[in-house]
């Protein structure tokens, strides 16, 4: 186990954020205003249906992108663009081919330059790959490779995690262990989290409010807090009439 | 070249996939290169020559020599997977002796005999050997500033636009051209015939190394520069610390197709203007009829181009060991 000092979270302020994408001659709305106030240490869920703007969205806050319209501000600055406090961890692993699970794992210190060998060690351990820093990523299975990713965002404690599908592509029981170490992490290093999931149970385990988006251009269509405590049972019939309340909100009424 | 067989390797299980054939030889095929090579070794030694031919007792000495070492090599397991190769070489340098020294069976002076080979190294290893220096010379000079200069013209192209705007028209309108056709107007320009080919060589190592870096840049998973910038990476680390490695396996091919057009260039502009090395020995040789002298480089040229591909194959292997699998040389 690492004896990290809990970091707190930032603190986050869209306002009225609108974007899109131009192809050939169309202008596609994607965010079409999106105002959102998260503070320092949620762990906040986005739902929405596919292709509605939940990954844009997170470029966005990362800054890797520069809204239209609107402001984002991080702890009450204005996003000008990428930061290492805030880190994203995409939809696939990316990991690079050609470093080791290791190089991969510091590649932030690779680019700030700060080498920390211990506390490489100390996140590799932390997501379970002691043993194979010297692997290729080819090497890996798809849950490995995707911890070695959560190892790569962890690693220089970034105040605010932005996590996009970050375990959509694992088999059911990998996901459980994932899930639950993820809700660990957050609880020990006290980072602001924003998850983008298709799964309302993960969401309903995980988050402590459940912003729901609708179809392109995306606006929230609700905003749930989750007042539940943690380790929350799949049974518990308070997480089950919530779940209900939320598939409903995203147009799934009918379905079980 | 001989002996170069193509397969894939598996770097991750150790097992290779020809793992399970070499059991199968029968366990007597490693004593046959041997005796083949003593017979060689009687036949040259006992059977008259069918003219004066230089160097025909040494000859017989080498053939016995190697025969000797490879039973040698029999006896103490070194010789299992080479052996049927050893055999078909020493069978094939006795059927040369027999039809040409011994039959004379071929027109000469255009075919000659392995002894006429023999004595050429002999008695011009000395000219062979700087004629081969100075060809090294010339090609790694050339090809070294080529490849250098065609990977970073192709860096430039794969991640700046204003770049690409001035130097892509350039490289249209000139890296199709076969270097060759520069080569009349290269050796009036450059009065240095030695700069001359080291230019030429640049050149016809440098565009495939440009081109593919190039598109090997712009093949790049976008995603990949996202990483790195999520974590504040600048330009210089997104082009030399993402773009360069995971462009490294197209480049390689780049300065394979380099290296063979640089081959070619090195032994015409050798040829035809620059009046040293290999190509011009062999130019020499054919002037004055002296076909072994033309056998004996051909031979040293084979062994410099295999060599110069086998390292570069070492060195791409060095590079991308974190590649599944790739060609075997
Ligand atoms: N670089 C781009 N250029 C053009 N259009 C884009 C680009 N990126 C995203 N889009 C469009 O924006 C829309 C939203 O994409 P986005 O990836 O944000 O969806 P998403 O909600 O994450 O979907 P999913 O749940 O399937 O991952 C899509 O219609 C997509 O076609
Ligand atoms: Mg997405």
């Amino acid at each position: 186990m690492v004896t990290t000092p809990a970091t707190s979270g930032l603190s986050l302020g869209l306002s009225a954020i609108r974007h899109g994408y131009t192809l050939g001659r169309d202008f596609t709305a994607v965010i079409g205003g999106v105002t959102l106030n998260i503070a320092a240490g949620e762990f906040v869920a986005l739902l929405g249906p596919s292709g509605c703007g939940k990954s844009t969205l997170l470029r966005l806050i990362a800054g890797l992108e520069a809204p239209h319209e609107g402001e984002i501000l991080a702890d009450g600055l204005p996003v000008a663009g990428p930061h290492p406090d805030r880190i994203l961890m995409f939809q696939d692993p990316t990991l690079y081919p050609w470093r080791t699970v290791r190089q991969n794992v510091s590649l932030s210190q690779d680019i700030s330059g700060k080498k920390d060998a211990a506390a490489v060690d100390d996140i590799i351990s932390l997501v379970g790959l002691s043993g194979f820093e010297r692997a290729w990523p080819h090497q890996l299975s798809g849950g490995m490779a995707q911890r070695a990713a959560l190892a790569r965002a962890l690693i220089n404690h970034p105040k605010l995690l932005l996590l996009d599908e970050p375990l959509g592509k694992l088999d059911a029981l990998t996901r459980l262990t994932m899930q639950t170490e993820l809700h660990r992490l957050w609880k020990e290093r006290g980072f602001t989290a924003v998850m983008v999931t298709h799964d309302v149970e993960e969401a309903l385990f995980l988050a402590t409010r459940i912003v729901t988006l609708s179809a392109r251009p995306a606006r929230i269509v609700s905003d749930i807090q989750v007042d539940l405590p943690f380790h929350r049972h799949r049974d518990d019939p308070q997480v089950l009439q919530l779940r209900r309340d939320i598939l409903t909100r995203l147009g799934h009424r009918d379905d079980w | 070249m001989s002996g170069t067989d193509i397969s894939l390797t598996d770097r991750i299980g150790t097992r290779h996939p020809d793992a399970g054939i070499t059991r199968r030889h029968p366990a007597i095929l490693p004593w046959l290169p041997g005796p083949v090579w003593l017979a060689d070794a009687l036949v040259t030694w006992r059977w008259p020559d069918a003219d004066d031919f230089p160097d025909t007792t040494l000859l017989a000495i080498l053939f016995a020599v190697t025969g000797i070492a490879l039973l040698t090599a029999a006896a103490t397991g070194v010789l299992t997977k080479r052996a049927p190769w050893a055999t078909a070489l020493g069978s094939g340098f006795g059927a040369w002796e027999i039809a040409q020294a011994k039959l004379l069976s071929l027109p000469r002076p255009f075919f000659g005999t392995p002894q006429d080979l023999l004595d050429v190294f002999i008695t011009d290893w000395h000219r062979l050997g700087d004629s081969l220096l100075h060809s090294l010379g010339l090609l790694a000079a050339g090809y070294t500033v080529g490849s250098l200069a065609g990977i970073a013209t192709g860096i430039g192209l794969g991640r700046s636009k204003r770049f690409r705007y001035w130097v892509h028209p350039v490289l249209r309108a000139i890296g199709p051209l076969p270097p060759v056709a520069l080569l009349p107007l290269t050796f009036v320009l450059i009065p240095s015939s030695w700069l001359a080919g080291e230019a030429l060589m640049a050149l016809a190592s440098g565009f495939p190394a440009a081109i593919l870096t190039w598109s090997g840049i712009a093949a790049v998973d976008p995603a990949y520069y996202d990483v790195a910038r999520t974590m504040g990476a600048r330009e210089r680390f997104l082009t030399l610390r993402v773009a360069l490695p995971a462009a490294m396996p197209q480049i390689f091919v780049g300065l394979f197709m380099g290296l063979g057009a640089s081959f070619a260039m090195l032994i015409i502009a050798e040829m035809l203007g620059v009046k040293a090395g290999l190509g011009f020995y062999m130019q020499w040789a054919q002037g004055w009829a002296a076909y072994p002298n033309m056998y004996a480089a051909l031979i040293v040229m084979s062994l410099m181009c295999t060599g110069l591909i086998t390292l570069l194959f070492r060195l791409r292997d060095r590079i991308l060991v974190w590649q599944k699998d790739g060609l075997k040389w």
